[in-house]
């Protein structure tokens, strides 16, 4: 099938926590790596460390995750490790403005322009980019676990008691129902098309030819969205959704061990916010890499 | 039965802005608790109109001058919220598939409840009654995604009843069962219908909504009342052509009218020396890891078939057919096509020989015209320019679409939409023609139509468009009396094995086969067995009044008996 969820119950204490205490404990985090300029690795390593425990608590089996991390690896090498490697941009100014030793430097003339583009590795540019890196597999070693540890039944309802309305947290568990729909109505649609000779491997050309290629699944899967969406309206309707607030039947209860949690993500938040204000937090360098990378 | 009406319908009349037709003019009919009304006619007779004002989705949702009243408990429907309805009327869609708004059963069995803001412990305790009520215990921890097409019928009714309405609204409940489903669903109707619960059952397939035992019957055309009375005879304003009826009475009639029946081309025999086209050989097959959906199937398909494929949802007739024009390819066994294995040719390479025409025409079509949408299978199987324009025009001829060429082809009506599907795979000149249920999402009136149109004669030879078209036919159907009136060969499928293969005539017979296949025997199969001997095959309702005799025919009773 196209689309499965991930999700299984697993005997685990990231299982066993309350959808809000993670969302709220991955907001605090994400905030305190990237809001507040923290740019230390000697701050950020403590929360890369608990970050990845966190993870491998989660005990996801490696199968189900391996295309996640992947993508999210080679997004993070050659997008932002590239990028911080050789201009240091999305940094702080003392990466921009950075003369330390040149450890590579290489200038590509671009054709028919009098135009160079100039790359130039530094010492502080290289451990720029890996603990640019550090702040991105934290985020994401706390967010792709999310779909696999969380039981999709309660997006809802995790919604609705962080404050959204009815209709907006309801539209989260419609989307769970409705997405294998639509997966299972493009398979049909995919068949029904190749058993007319269509074959997908021929869409090549621009964007538009393209498009014209792929019309003859996009609109049937569209078409029929659109008339199964009129119909569950009906439904709804006919079972007063959205006439007054509604209950929800799924409870959910904060225990201890969420607040404990939840509290470590504030630490956290804290701790940097403090240390900003405070002055320090500053991008640093540490002696050992100038003697690692040989300057 | 109390003497006051649960549910009062008084000279409603009913137009849709949208459209300058009335959709439905002067009803009135009242309902009492426990009563079940049979509302039945051809698409587009008011039906679903009639629910809707029932209902309140009009005059909320849809909107247009509405004139008459529609009173429930004495409570005009119009002026209640949408909480108060919902908790008076509970209405059950037709496809169960988009009535269910929740990934989980219990989710989609609180549903209502939550809306309506009850607390906790009163939505547990009307759900455990009713998972009760409904032997649904079993599903309780279930998806719904997973659920078969019976028990997701089930759950969407649950999720109904759980609201205690006093009036439910069954809207063509059957149409998306197999009839062994529908047959467990019409038994829960009758018995809620016993316990006090005043049901209306909207279905134009009245064979089937007879075993519900309705206290009476509306039958509608045009928007108006044509009939509204007792349905333990039959009435004359029933028109056997809209409406599906019990075979004994479609002869009962033609008898009375004395009119010529129709000429359905009568299958030939299969010829088991013919052409093999398709040949399976030890087949099976298995999703990925998965169970094997489809174990050491043998058969070969020959020239001048025409197979109808019969069995439960479920049962892997899909599977099968997919193997037949290469969608799937076996685990172990092979499949031939004109003698070279399946393996080694693309679906496109297949679509010369197989067309397959899907369930749904909106699964399928997408083109801005008609012309275009034909004009693509040809096109992507590199036919020459010539040969596409004439394949195009030939194909549209042969379905009666000449003139709609320019037509957005998803603008056309539903029985249009199918026809162009069947013009798509003609202009593709496959000489197979696979068509899976080939009369679902269509009343009665339209699938005669489109069936006739496929299997009447056309030419002088007596030929009909599938035969002259096509060297053999195969349909996936859950419609026995299709089988029986239009096939000459059955394949009997049930939990991946083919279970029988013959003649309708041999494999219809044995009805303890076809009830362990949850293949419900009809009226007409009875009555067709019971004439076999003066008939040599099937024949259709309609063509089987002839071998009457006039004794026979003053009977009623006799003819009754095949109901």
């Amino acid at each position: 099938m196209l689309v499965t969820w991930k999700y299984r119950p697993r005997d685990t204490f990231i299982q066993s926590l309350d959808p809000r205490a993670r969302l709220t404990f991955m907001a605090c985090v994400i905030l305190a790596i990237t809001a507040t300029d923290v740019w230390d690795a000697r701050l950020l390593l403590p929360v890369f460390a608990i970050s990845m425990v966190l993870y491998f608590m989660a005990r996801i089996e490696w199968r189900d995750v391996r295309r996640a991390w992947i993508f999210i690896l080679v997004f993070i090498l050659f997008i932002i490790g590239l990028n911080a490697l050789l201009g240091g941009r999305g940094g702080p100014l003392s990466v921009l403005q950075d003369d330390s030793s040149v450890l590579y430097a290489l200038s590509i003339p671009i054709p028919l322009t009098p135009w160079r583009i100039n790359l130039t590795v530094t010492v502080v540019r290289s451990f720029f980019a890996l603990v640019q890196m550090m702040r991105m597999i934290t985020m994401a070693a706390l967010a792709i676990p999310i779909p696999y540890t969380i039981d999709p039944s309660i997006y809802g309802v995790t919604f609705r008691r962080m404050g959204a309305s009815d209709k907006l947290s309801f539209t989260m568990d419609l989307a769970f129902r409705f997405v294998p729909t639509l997966g299972r109505d493009f398979m049909i649609t995919m068949d029904a098309q190749r058993a007319r000779g269509y074959e997908l491997e021929s869409v090549r050309g621009g964007l538009i030819q393209r498009l014209r290629r792929l019309a003859p699944l996009l609109v049937p899967v569209t078409m029929q969205a659109i008339v199964n969406g009129e119909e569950v309206i009906d439904a709804m309707d006919l079972r007063a959704f959205g006439a007054r607030r509604r209950t929800w039947l799924r409870e959910l209860h904060l225990r201890q061990r969420d607040y404990w949690f939840m509290a470590l993500g504030v630490i956290i938040l804290v701790i940097m916010m403090t240390a900003r204000i405070l002055g320090y937090g500053e991008f640093w360098v540490p002696g050992f890499w100038y003697r690692l990378v040989g300057t | 039965m109390s003497d006051q009406p649960v549910l009062q319908v008084i000279n409603l009349s009913f137009r849709y802005h949208s459209r300058p037709d009335i959709a439905i003019e002067q009803i009135s009919f009242d309902l009492q608790p426990g009563e079940m009304l049979l509302v039945a006619g051809a698409s587009g007779c008011g039906k679903t109109t009639l629910a809707r004002c029932i209902n309140g989705l009009i005059p909320r949702s849809y909107h247009g001058d509405r004139s008459g009243s529609v009173l429930v408990k004495g409570r005009e429907v119009s002026q209640m919220s949408l909480v108060e309805v919902a908790q008076q009327v509970g209405t059950l869609l037709q496809d169960p598939e988009r009535q269910i708004v929740s990934s989980y059963v219990v989710g989609e069995i609180a549903f209502g409840l939550e809306n309506l803001g009850l607390p906790r412990e009163e939505i547990y305790r009307r759900m455990d009654e009713v998972f009760d009520r409904l032997n649904l215990n079993h599903l309780r921890e279930r998806e719904t995604f997973t659920l078969s097409g019976g028990e997701k019928q089930k759950v969407a009714l649950a999720g109904v009843l759980v609201m205690r309405p006093a009036v439910l609204l069954l809207d063509e409940p059957l149409a998306s069962l197999d009839p062994a489903s529908a047959h467990e669903a019409i038994q829960i109707f009758r018995s809620l219908a016993d316990e006090g619960t005043a049901i209306i059952l909207i279905e134009h397939r009245v064979e089937d909504a007879l075993q519900a035992r309705p206290d009476r019957l509306l039958y509608m055309e045009n928007g108006r009342m044509c009939y509204l009375g007792a349905v333990d005879t039959f009435p004359k304003e029933l028109n056997y052509h809209a409406v599906k009826l019990p075979a004994p009475w479609v002869v009962q009639r033609v008898m009375q009218e004395k009119k010529p029946s129709l000429m359905t081309v009568l299958p030939q025999p299969a010829n088991p020396q013919a052409e093999k086209l398709v040949s399976f050989k030890n087949v099976s097959f298995a999703y990925g890891d998965g169970p094997e959906v489809l174990h050491n199937i043998n058969l070969d398909i020959r020239q001048g078939d025409l197979i109808a494929v019969l069995g439960p949802n479920g049962a892997g007739k899909s599977t099968l057919v997919k193997h037949a024009i290469g969608l799937l390819k076996p685990t172990r066994g092979e499949v031939l096509i004109k003698g070279v294995d399946s393996r080694e040719q693309s679906v496109a390479q297949i679509a010369r020989s197989i067309g397959y025409v899907f369930q749904s025409p909106t699964h399928m079509l997408f083109a801005p015209t008609v012309r275009e949408e034909v004009a693509f299978g040809p096109e992507n199987l590199k036919f020459d320019k010539q040969d596409i324009q004439r394949n195009v025009t030939e194909s549209l001829s042969v379905v009666n679409l000449v003139g709609m060429e320019g037509y957005p082809p998803l603008g056309l009506s539903f029985g249009q939409q199918k026809r162009t599907t069947i013009a798509a795979v003609l202009a593709m000149r496959s000489e197979i023609m696979v068509l899976d249920e080939p009369t679902a999402g269509q009343d009665y009136a339209n699938y005669t139509r489109f069936m006739d149109m496929l299997c009447r004669a056309q030419d002088g030879e007596g030929r009909s468009l599938l035969t002259a078209n096509f060297k053999a036919t195969l349909f996936i159907t859950h419609d026995l009396d299709l089988a029986v009136t239009y096939a000459n060969r059955i394949l009997l499928i049930s939990e991946g094995r083919l279970v029988a293969d013959g003649s309708p005539e041999s494999v219809l017979r044995d009805f303890t086969l076809l009830e362990s296949c949850r293949v419900r025997p009809t009226s007409l199969l009875r009555m067709n067995l019971e004439l076999l001997p003066k008939t040599g095959h099937f024949l259709p309702a309609e063509a089987l009044a002839p071998y009457f005799s006039d004794a026979y025919s003053k009977s009623n009773h006799s003819i009754s008996a095949g109901l």
